[in-house]
This record gives C-alpha cells, structure tokens and sequence, in this order.
C-alpha cells in the first residue's frame, strides 16, 4: 500500500486521534498517574532514610548523591513533564465529562461503588498539587542551609503551619490514590475475575502504604518536638526548645512509618 | 395506595422544564409502575389536560423503551429491573417520588419523560454490527466456541441498549453499552475479524456524540436492568487500546 501516507504523518495521525478520544486521554492519564506513583514510591524510599539516624546524616548523604547526579535534570524534566500531561489531561476530561452531562437530577443517589476518593478525583488532585508548588518552594528552589536538608526539612515540620500544610497534602494524596491506582489499572483493561479482588486490596494497601509513609514525617517530627517540649517543661528548665534541637526525644513513631 | 408524584415535565426539546406535582389515589401494590403512570394519565385525559409523556413498548422487561429515573435511581429502586417490570408493592402508602428523564447531553429530552436515545442506533451504526453475512445459525459446534467465551458474549449480549448506564453516570459515559456491544461481536469468530475497525468506530462515534468518559465509579453496573458487567469497560479499554496500536490503517 505504496500510495497510503507517510508512515511518519499515519503515526503521528494515529497519535492524534487516539489522545482526541476520551478513551486515549483516560489512557495517557493512567500511565502518567502511575508512572507518578512510581515515583512517590522512590521517593519516599529514599527519605526514610530520615529516621535511619539523629543527626539526619544518612538522609543528607542522600539528597548529595541525588544532586551529584548528572541525569538528576533529566529525571525532574520526565516528572514535570508527567505532571503537566496528567493535569491537563484531567481538566480537558473533566470539562468533557461536565458538558455531558450539564443537567444534575433533582434527586441522585449512589448505587455503585462511588467512595470519598472517587467522587473528588479533582479537588484532591488541586491540593495535591497546590502542596506539590508549597514543597518545591520549601525544598527545591530555596537555598540549601548549612546544616543540611535533613535540619531544613525538621525546622519546617517543626512549625505548626508547616506540618499542618504537609499533613493535609498527603491527606489529599491518600484520598486521591484510594481511588486512583485501581481506576487506572481498569482504564488499561486490567480486569479479571480471579485477579479483580487482588488488584482492589494491592491498590488500596500501596495507596495506604504511601499514606502512612509520608504522614510519617510530620507527624513525627511534632509528636518528637512536643514530647521534648514536655521533657524539657517537666525539668523545669524553662528554656524555649528551638525547632533545629539536636536533642530531640527518641522517635518511637518512625517504625511504625516504616513498617506499614 | 396514595402518592405524591413530583414529575419532570417539559412542552418540548427547546422549552425549558420544570417539576409539577400529582396526587395519585387508587394505585394498587400489583400494578406495574407505568400502569400507575397509565391510571394519572387516564385521570389527566379526563380532566381535560396533557397527559404526561412517557417512553415504553413491550412492558415485558426487553425492548429496552423504558426508561425515568426513579427517586434517583435509573429504572427505580430494584436491581436489574426494568421500569416497566418494577411494581408498586415496592413502595409505601403516602410516598413521595421525583420521576425525571435520563439526564446527558447526548439524550436531549424531547418532552417530559421522553429523551431521544438516536445516538445509541448511530453508535451501532458506526461498527456495530458484521458487515459479512454469517448466515442462519451453524450447526451445533460447527463453529467452535469455548464455552466461557460464549457465556461471556451472552451476557453482553443482553444489553437492550435503555440507555440507563448514560443516565446513571455522572459522566453521561456510554462506555457500558459500547463495552457490551464490543464485547459482544468480539468474543465470537463471527466479529473477530473487524474487531478493530469496529473499537475505533464505535469509540470515535461515542465521543462525537458527546457522551463523557469513565472514571470508574461503576454506578453504570449497579443501574443496568440486564447487570451487565463493568468487565466489558475493562475489555472495551483492551480492545480500543490494541486497535489504536496495531490496526493497519
């Protein structure tokens, strides 16, 4: 078939119309959705390394040998550039799904498997990114101190603001993946009677795996600082402890961060 | 039995609509929801005002004519049900029902109860269908058919394309249906070989005529008078997937 278009316009053609469909869109937002869970999952593996000591030196050690990494650029273009593809994709979806249907009944009732999660795939999705802008701006596009980023990442948590704001962004983030990993699994078709229960629960324990791992860190740092804080008030010290205490109280909580 | 009926009533596809509110005395638990429906029409006719327009046909649960969301529940409150097979006994004495018509964009109402449910007969016309003739059925077992794809391509089978997945979702999708009707013709050897072209055109149709997309949420199954399963989504998802990357042209 000499005379049919070029191969390179038919793919590009094909690529067109298959990212045109609703279908094709739900598609490239589940590989991107996932692929991005990909990601949380590296990246909370590596900042566990925030418990491993006291003095933050291993999580420290780590972040230096991430930024030491020549493909380091390269790896935060691929994110950027899933995190774009998966939120205009979930805006230009979300106004198709809200034309289609522009009138609401006057009486509706869920009869299927509607959840918290599924039912605020938008909002959660805008926290979660409205946290995403808040953490590069505390972490990446801010100056290193010279105590490290371990000490950076303990005075931010140490503040009420700031372990409020990251406590709700995983909130946010764990309400969204209850939904979100199986929903992208059975937009890529994967549904099978005899795998069908072990992909719901997998999801939901990878979703609450996340969850647990990044509420870890706030958490932590608080429940630490108000166990020295109530330390330090019991000797009758007096003294104000500051957020960067080298001192800080044993972290009782962080196996269980780790351990889920 | 005595209702209060809150109906959706509207003159035609341009004006705008808007509830009104019936007092039905005289229902008895063994009518059918539309012959409750027939009894205020009656009652309308008599008193000289507009009976209240309603989809239906066969009233034998298989034409798929019916339709009305019932106090939020497309076909009403019974599972795989259609309304016409739904009964009154399914309702107390004094009750209040909010009747409407499927809602989506891609069914405009055409008055009152009645939406017009073409762009399904287009969505088939798209690919719906085996373009060869197969001729008067085989023989028994002259066309192997394992038997799991055969319970599965019934169980598509028995879409009878009401349209109440559309007017369950909250994204007006169509995907159910279209999943059924895909899976129906690809599970057989008679609809394999257009499997392809047949994913990408009835998708493609399904998107022109404006119907929203899947997020999964499976109001669609719990709606569906005939339980059509969510699988045939999942197979739908698989086939125009593999469709877009590999059919030739």
């Amino acid at each position: 078939m000499a005379f049919h278009r070029p191969q390179k316009v038919r793919m590009f053609h094909r690529l067109r119309t298959f990212l045109g469909s609703t279908l094709g869109k739900k598609v490239a937002m589940s590989i991107t959705g996932l692929l991005l869970v990909l990601f949380l999952i590296a990246h909370l593996a590596g900042n566990l390394l925030f418990f491993k000591d006291q003095d933050r030196s291993a999580f420290d050690h780590y972040a230096q040998m991430l930024e030491e990494n020549p493909l380091l650029p390269l790896a935060e273009i691929g994110l950027l550039v899933l995190f774009v593809v998966h939120l205009g994709l979930a805006f230009l979806t979300t106004r198709q799904n809200r034309e289609a249907r522009a009138t609401r009944y006057r009486v509706s009732q869920a009869l299927g498997k509607r959840t918290l999660g599924s039912s605020t795939m938008l909002i959660t999705g805008i926290l979660v990114l409205a946290f995403v802008v808040v953490h590069l701006l505390d972490f990446r596009f801010k100056e290193r101190a010279p105590d490290g980023l371990g000490a950076m990442l303990e005075r931010r948590l140490s503040e009420p603001i700031g372990a409020g704001i990251y406590l709700l962004g995983v909130i946010a983030l764990g309400i969204h993946l209850s939904h979100a990993v199986r929903s992208a699994l059975r937009t890529l078709g994967a549904d099978h009677p005899r795998f069908n229960e072990l992909l719901q629960r997998g999801a939901l324990t990878l979703a609450g795996v996340l969850f647990l791992g990044f509420a870890a860190f706030p958490l932590v740092v608080v429940g630490s600082r108000l166990g020295s804080t109530l330390a330090s008030s019991s000797a009758d010290e007096g003294a104000p402890t500051t957020p960067a205490d080298p001192g800080l109280a044993p972290l009782p909580v962080s196996a269980d961060g780790q351990g889920h | 039995m005595h209702l209060t009926l809150h109906i959706w009533r509207q003159q035609n596809a341009t004006s705008a609509g808007g509830f009104e509110t019936y007092r039905v005395d005289d229902v008895l638990p063994e009518m059918s929801f539309l012959e409750m429906l027939d009894v205020l029409n009656e009652r309308l006719t008599r008193e000289g005002r507009e009976p209240v327009a309603f989809d239906h046909d066969c009233r034998e649960g298989i034409c798929g004519m019916c339709s009305l969301v019932i106090n939020g529940a497309p076909h009403g409150p019974d599972r795989a049900t259609t309304t016409c097979q739904l009964h009154m006994r399914r309702f107390h004495d004094g009750e209040t029902i909010y009747i409407e018509p499927f809602r989506a964009t891609a069914f405009p109402v055409l008055k009152d109860l009645v939406v017009d449910r073409s762009a399904f007969d287009r969505i088939l016309a798209a690919g719906g269908f085996i373009t060869a003739r197969t001729g008067s059925p085989p023989d028994a077992n002259s066309v192997p058919v394992p038997k799991v794809d055969a319970d599965l391509a019934m169980d598509a089978a028995a879409c009878i394309g009401c349209g109440a997945c559309v007017a369950a979702c909250k994204n007006a999708a169509a995907m159910l249906f279209v999943g059924a009707k895909v899976s129906h013709l690809a599970l057989l050897p008679q609809g394999k070989p257009e499997r392809r072209r047949r994913a990408l055109q009835m998708v493609q149709q399904m998107d022109a005529e404006g119907f929203g997309g899947c997020t999964n949420e499976r109001e669609c199954e719990a709606a569906c008078p005939k339980g059509i399963s969510v699988a045939n989504i999942a197979r739908l998802n698989r086939e125009y997937l593999w469709a877009s990357l590999a059919d030739p042209e």
